[in-house]
């Protein structure tokens, strides 16, 4: 008997499952994540994503490690989320910076937008997959350590006394991560859609962020205009947030101190929304490069 | 059967009083036509409307007036649904650099629909039937502009498309891969059974491919027709003799015929290609002239490029 073998099965129709158009948004969510975080890329492409990453985890496994190590579940004092948040603005900062603006600015040097917008997504569910990947990759780094941090300090005992704090305690860290998560994904992605290229936006972010704290900052202090232009400061804003939802009020003198709570939440949520409604505006605007 | 496979030979693109202006720009201004089932071309020359057409049909801006149809539906209101059936292979050559040719590919894939392992199996199929199988996992960065026009045309092709949209599909590439490239789209529209739109400005590439064209200028459809039609709607006869036709055109106006002469080949206006053909072998006869050649004029894609472009 001869064997009989098929070289070229020709092309051939597709008549399986089909899923609906709008999970075209999880797929692009899930995509930009990963090449956010450097996967399936060259070495240099991971290394900052994976720096940021391990700042931002490092301390809590370090906090951890002491806590398990010392007598007693000492934690030196370092049980605070929003403090823990003053360890990793680094981290935060150097992600929003530098690797966020991956998401939206290649597309559109790249020709990928055209692509994007002749499938089942279109602007608005794009620019939506986008955030969501950004808001994912930073909840990461704004919930995993404190999360962590609240499950190994009960297991050390030196938690929150009770189910009823604990559960208040978890409400309060995921309040805070997803508030200086959206934040910054809101702030990253606004910008970098003001330009193509990478470089610029990470210029652009890292530029902003200083000049809005040191603006924020001279016109509080320095010119004596009053403590709510500290409301400028938009490295210190999501960090004030963060305090007051744990009920602090005093992050080392900052000016942010005495603007009332309701102010910085106000303030907060407007520019979460001024920062969306403009990376919409701009990508409504964008002719698609074909 | 139609391309897409149902029993229906309904048009795959219906557009009346097409409208759409960018500001001030009027770019398109009220254009119709029929796009049927097989290989179409789009020419028209640059900036006449060809990129915003395809961009209306993709559902990518809203138009200002006019309906149209593509695969039945508005794409003004079921662009998600409607783009899910649709493949598009953009006219630039920028792709990312990094990302390897099946990994875009199943990327796009997937956003049309297909789950992740149907994905990477139609993905690994299309590159292998563009001719990429044995670089489907090299990056694109490293791959020739040819090459790279071919993972285009897979990315467009994985998700199985009911209709193709081709924007400048042989732009950058030399003669060799221009001939490949129209090979391929022949064979995606004849054995694939895929509807092609094939928007162009090179008249030769669409008359070797295309079943059908569609001809824009100053943002209307001016010519609309299968190109056996094109090529077969002639109203002249040529006929060369071996000497000066003068006698012959006389004689032919003399019965009330219109004539055009240039050098030996003499050109005659017909209302009826049999009878005027009788007379004309008549007259040569009777006149005693030596005839060279005696046809039906054939009316080429360019002339009637350049009477729609007028």
């Amino acid at each position: 008997m001869t064997e009989a073998r098929i070289h070229d099965r020709g092309y051939m129709a597709y008549s399986g499952h089909r899923h609906h158009p709008r999970r075209a948004m999880l797929n692009l969510m899930v995509h930009t994540m990963q090449r956010v975080l450097g996967i399936k890329r060259t070495f240099w492409q991971k290394v900052l994503p994976v720096f940021t990453l391990a700042v931002a985890f490092i301390p809590a496994i370090v906090l951890i490690g002491i806590a398990a190590a010392l007598p007693h579940g000492d934690t030196l004092g370092m049980e605070s989320t929003p403090e823990y948040y003053g360890f990793i603005t680094g981290a935060l900062f150097l992600f929003t910076a530098f690797v966020a603006p991956e998401a939206i600015c290649t597309d559109r040097r790249s020709g990928m937008l055209g692509l994007y917008l002749a499938s089942p997504l279109n602007r608005d569910t794009y620019i939506a997959a986008k955030f969501a990947a950004i808001v994912a990759v930073l909840g990461v780094m704004t919930l995993g350590p404190p999360l962590l941090l609240l499950i190994a300090f009960t297991f050390a005992d030196v938690g929150p006394d009770g189910a009823v704090e604990w559960l208040k305690e978890l409400g309060r860290i995921l309040a805070a991560g997803t508030a200086v998560a959206v934040f910054w994904a809101a702030l990253s992605l606004a910008l970098s859609s003001l330009t193509t290229r990478r470089s610029l936006a990470s210029v652009g972010i890292f530029v902003g962020l200083l000049a809005s704290s040191a603006v924020g900052d001279g016109l509080s202090t320095g010119a004596e205009l009053g403590d709510s232009f500290a409301l400028f400061n938009l490295i210190g804003l999501p960090f004030a947030t963060v305090a007051r939802i744990f009920g602090e009020a005093d992050l080392d003198g900052a000016p942010l101190n005495a603007v009332d709570t309701w102010a910085i939440y106000l303030t907060l949520i407007g520019l979460i929304f001024a920062f969306s409604l403009f990376t919409r505006w701009r990508y409504q605007r964008i002719e698609v490069h074909r | 059967m139609n391309p897409a496979g149902s029993p229906v030979t309904a048009p795959v693109i219906v557009a009346r009083e097409v409208q759409k202006s960018y500001g001030a720009n009027h770019v398109l201004k009220g254009l119709n036509c029929d796009i049927m089932p097989g290989i179409t071309g789009l020419l028209g020359a640059n900036g006449t409307g060809k990129s915003t057409f395809i961009g209306l049909i993709l559902g990518l801006r809203p138009r200002n007036g006019g309906t149209l149809k593509v695969l039945g539906v508005d794409p003004q209101q079921s662009g998600p649904e409607l783009r899910s059936l649709l493949g598009y292979a953009p006219e630039h050559h920028d792709l990312p650099g990094d990302v390897q040719a099946a990994d875009l590919v199943r990327h796009i894939a997937q956003l049309h629909g297909l789950p992740r392992r149907a994905a990477t199996e139609r993905a690994s199929d299309a590159l292998w039937q563009v001719g990429l199988g044995e670089e489907r996992f090299r990056p694109i960065g490293t791959m020739s502009t040819g090459q790279r026009q071919r993972v285009k045309i897979a990315q467009a092709l994985a998700h199985d498309p009911h209709l193709l949209l081709l924007d400048e599909p042989t732009d950058g590439l030399d003669p060799v891969h221009r001939d490949d490239m129209l090979t391929l789209i022949k064979r995606v529209g004849s054995e694939f059974n895929i509807n092609i739109l094939l928007s162009s400005h090179l008249l030769e590439e669409v008359e070797r491919v295309c079943d059908s064209v569609v001809i824009l200028a100053n943002g209307v459809a001016t010519h609309s027709s299968t190109l056996q039609e094109s090529r077969s709607s002639t109203a002249a006869i040529t006929v060369e003799l071996d000497s000066n036709p003068q006698r012959l055109a006389e004689a032919l106006v003399a019965r009330g015929a219109q004539t055009a002469i240039d050098g030996h080949i003499l050109t005659v206006a017909h209302s009826s290609t049999d009878s005027t053909l009788n007379l004309i072998r008549d007259l040569v006869a009777d006149l005693d002239l030596g005839l060279r050649r005696l046809e039906p004029r054939r009316t080429t894609l360019e002339d009637v490029f350049i009477e729609a472009s007028q």
